[in-house]
């Protein structure tokens, strides 16, 4: 990482050309992922998380639904996990991929977080009728 | 050495461009989060399926008690830091932040969550790596091994 962040701080900045984001910190943020969606089904009841967002304007913002959705996915229940937010079902294979292939680093394209989120804000606006 | 000042800390090797000392990533962060929302969602699954006329209530109490406690507590670590070997410490002391900031902080989390979680991903790109419950109050979160929890 230190090596990462002074290759990133001894030159400028390019201004939006890729995210550089780190193999093992992945790998770790997937595992909890995973772990975390199989160990809610432990809770005995789905307890509608607050979203205070949600709860203030009622407008949903892009990641409504995930923790249902992760939740669904470990489950195999992908109609459920579709339903809530099909990002869910592409973050857990992203997981899994990542998990199995174990690369150091992944570049994605500076554009391609954004236009996840515009298209999973889409989704969820159109799901709660605002669209 | 118990528990640095992070203004006392040495330099880093790229002075007044990178934070005052060293800083818990924030992938462990994140991880550290994921931890501590799985293990809240499922304490107030057993809270409310006991205690249903509370309802959605019971679900925000353990949030706030969660938090509170692990991040006022003298080891300044939820369950998820202590998994991931980070803790939070006071900016500017760099000891404990005691009950009521952890209270106060829980507020921060709250308000960070409001904008789709943009409070978070604030420490992204801040200089200090402070989410907005960081600079509301006044925290940094640090890895164990550059600060480590005073045992006295």
């Amino acid at each position: 990482m230190t090596r990462l962040r002074r290759a990133l701080v001894s030159r400028p900045v390019p201004a939006v050309e890729a995210i550089q984001l780190d193999g093992s910190e992945l790998r770790l943020t997937g595992a909890a992922l995973i772990a975390g969606g199989a160990a809610l089904q432990l809770s005995p009841v789905h307890v509608p998380i607050l979203c205070p967002l949600r709860a203030l304007t009622g407008i949903p913002c892009p990641l409504c639904g995930m923790t249902t959705s992760v939740e669904a996915t470990v489950r195999l229940d992908l109609e459920g996990a579709a339903a809530a937010n099909p990002a869910g079902i592409v973050l857990v294979a992203a997981a899994i991929t990542i998990l199995v292939l174990r690369p150091s680093v992944i570049r994605l394209p500076a554009p391609v977080p954004y236009l996840a989120l515009a298209a999973m804000w889409l989704y969820e606006l159109h799901r709660f009728s605002i669209l | 050495m118990s528990t640095a000042d992070p203004q006392q800390r040495p330099p880093t090797s790229f002075p007044g461009d990178g934070p005052s000392g060293p800083r818990a990533s924030f992938g462990r962060r994140l991880v550290a989060y994921l931890i501590d929302i799985t293990i809240i969602g499922i304490l107030s699954g057993i809270v409310y399926a006991i205690s249903k006329p509370l309802s959605n209530v019971a679900g925000f109490l353990v949030y706030l008690v969660y938090f509170t406690l692990f991040d006022g507590s003298a080891r300044g670590q939820t369950i998820g830091m202590m998994a991931l070997g980070i803790r939070v410490i006071d900016f500017r002391g760099g000891g404990p932040i005691g009950f009521g900031r952890g209270f106060i902080r829980w507020i921060g989390r709250v308000v960070s969550t409001i904008p789709c979680f943009l409070g978070y991903f604030w420490a992204l790109w801040d200089k200090e790596k402070q989410g907005w419950h960081d600079k509301i109050a006044t925290t940094v979160v640090v890895p164990v091994s550059a600060y480590p929890i005073d045992k006295s």
